[in-house]
């Protein structure tokens, strides 16, 4: 026991080492895709800590959770970017004084709340039931907090599919996702939703010339239709 | 039994299991289409070796890093999941006192490996594959989520080998009928098989695996029937008692009991992949929400009761 370094300081360095760069390199990473996962990688040598420290269910719980949040992360942003598919490079960082400053008091306030609470010193007994006592907790004294923050993803959750879906309530989200013309106000590539003469199945060619007056091509392909 | 034997003996199972995997394949695949089965036992091993000794290719600026790591990733998850059932009533060979939580992280990290697969190849079909498993991938593991915790619940513990101890009197399967259909269908789902291949379907073309050759695509399709012997083992330990035997038997005879659940539980995934009907993904998503979603909360609540102290 004492060794000047042994394996755990080793693992926990190294998971250190790894949460930090995979963190920085979030933001300094071009794809929304790669962000993501950088991020679950950097929450993932987290987790390798809380083993470490003999909290099995957080870590595991907390690589399970990850992955799924970082799953659904990716695709939700690549569904609200108008980035197609997430392959086009993009940066991650905007809004920067106001980030860097929410950054700044982030960390000055997680390590304040570090360094001055009491950090526990007395190692676990090895027949104490941890997770048992962390699920008495979690639906006991504190199960309006947890509830609450249940409630309030939840609802974040619907808001956000209300918002990204096409006939919310605010009208077609048609106009805000429309892609921008191929050249100064033409049109966008490939076939554009038109709800009044709906005969534009399949006659996607029509507009993609950016040269051709759009109506007309349109209203004489739809009687040649119809 | 010590480390190195264990270790050994997990080695054998997922690399017999794997080529077992692929010889029900090809019987299930003969029956259904009512054809001679050919080259039976080294069929599957010539495949594999024509795929080592072929070229592998590159698609257009690849995202390098994952796609060279994602078959690799799906590999890995395949052994942890392994490693996680208990193979006797001693023990497993990662026995942590979350190991059914582990084993959900094993799912959820597999929905990225496949995703991250079709991702990074910038091609139209992986691409397609990957977005769409994803779409379909997510909803199925809560399923699975609600059905394992239905499964902990008798044994008021999120431990393997608690929930197989759990299973002395009566196997789950029997006291939770939901339950291993559902796994099932969760186990189609994590091996891209049958219906639920989203990911590598030949309606695009092999999806995430369209753009592979040689020795990688060798490895993701290993990993793919790693996988179905893993999700077995865990299938066989949650539902069908997993080393219990009969009371005649001894406790050395474990691992056997378990090794031939698992291969009947292989069995059933192989056959349910073959005969069960393909969907569009929206006619499955909207299954998975609204029937089977529910379905399996129907089976956790009637579990939380009969569970209640």
């Amino acid at each position: 026991m004492n060794d000047l370094i042994s394996g755990i300081d080793i693992a926990f360095w190294a998971l250190a080492a790894i949460a930090v760069l995979s963190g920085w390199r979030v933001f300094a990473t071009d794809s929304m895709v790669r962000a993501s996962f950088l991020l679950l990688l950097s929450f993932m040598a987290v987790a390798g800590i809380m083993l470490l420290l003999a909290a099995p269910y957080i870590g595991v719980a907390t690589i399970f959770m990850m992955a799924v949040e970082m799953m659904v992360m990716a695709v939700f942003m690549v569904m609200f970017m108008m980035n197609p598919a997430g392959l086009n490079p993009m940066s991650m960082v905007h809004q920067q004084p106001l980030a860097i400053g929410a950054g700044v008091v982030a960390f000055i306030g997680l390590s304040a709340a570090v360094l001055t609470s009491p950090l526990p010193d007395q190692p676990v007994a090895a027949d104490h039931r941890a997770i048992h006592a962390l699920g008495i907790e979690m639906l006991g004294d504190s199960m309006l907090i947890f509830e609450s923050a249940g409630v309030a993803l939840l609802s974040a959750m619907i808001g956000s599919v209300i918002l990204s879906s096409r006939s919310g309530r605010f009208g077609p989200a048609d106009p805000g996702s429309r892609p921008p013309g191929l050249c100064e106000g033409g049109l966008p590539a490939g076939s554009v939703p038109d709800e009044n003469k709906n005969h534009g199945m399949g006659h996607g060619m029509q507009h993609d010339t950016p040269n051709a007056a759009p109506q007309d091509t349109h209203g004489a392909h739809g009687a040649q239709g119809s | 039994m010590n480390a190195a034997t264990a270790v050994g003996a997990t080695l054998l199972l997922m690399l017999g299991g794997a080529w077992l995997v692929a010889v029900f394949d090809r019987i299930a695949a003969a029956l259904v289409a009512r054809r001679p089965v050919g080259s039976l036992w080294l069929g599957p091993l010539q495949s594999g070796a024509s795929l080592l000794v072929s070229r592998t290719n590159q698609t257009e600026h690849p995202d390098a890093l994952n796609w060279a790591l994602a078959p690799a990733l799906y590999l890995v998850l395949a052994f942890v999941g392994v490693a996680l059932v208990p193979f006797s009533t001693s023990g497993a060979l990662v026995d942590i006192p979350a190991g059914i939580v582990l084993w959900g992280a094993v799912e959820s990290l597999t929905v990225v490996a496949v995703f991250l697969h079709g991702w990074s190849a910038n091609a139209l079909f992986p691409l397609l594959g990957a977005y769409r498993y994803v779409a379909v991938g997510l909803p199925i593991m809560l399923v699975s989520m609600f059905v394992l915790i239905a499964a902990a619940l008798p044994a008021q513990s999120l431990a393997l080998g608690a929930i197989v101890q759990s299973q002395a009197g009566l196997w789950n399967v029997v006291r939770q009928p939901l339950g291993l259909p559902l796994f099932l269908l969760l186990g189609l789902s994590l091996t891209l098989r049958g219906p639920f291949n989203y990911a590598d379907s030949a309606d695009l073309a092999g999806g995430t695996d369209a753009e592979r050759s040689g020795p990688p695509r060798a490895v993701w399709q290993w990993a793919r029937l790693s996988m179905a012997v893993s999700f077995s083992a865990m299938a066989a330990t949650v539902f069908l008692g997993g080393p219990l035997g009969p009371a005649w038997g001894t406790a050395e005879l474990g691992p056997l009991w378990l090794t031939l659940k698992t291969a009947v539980v292989l069995a059933l995934l192989v056959a349910a992949s073959h005969l069960l009907a393909r969907m569009p993904p929206s006619r499955m998503l909207t299954l998975l929400w609204t029937v089977l979603l529910p379905l399996s909360f129907v089976g956790l609540v009637a579990a939380g009761i009969e569970a209640a102290p």
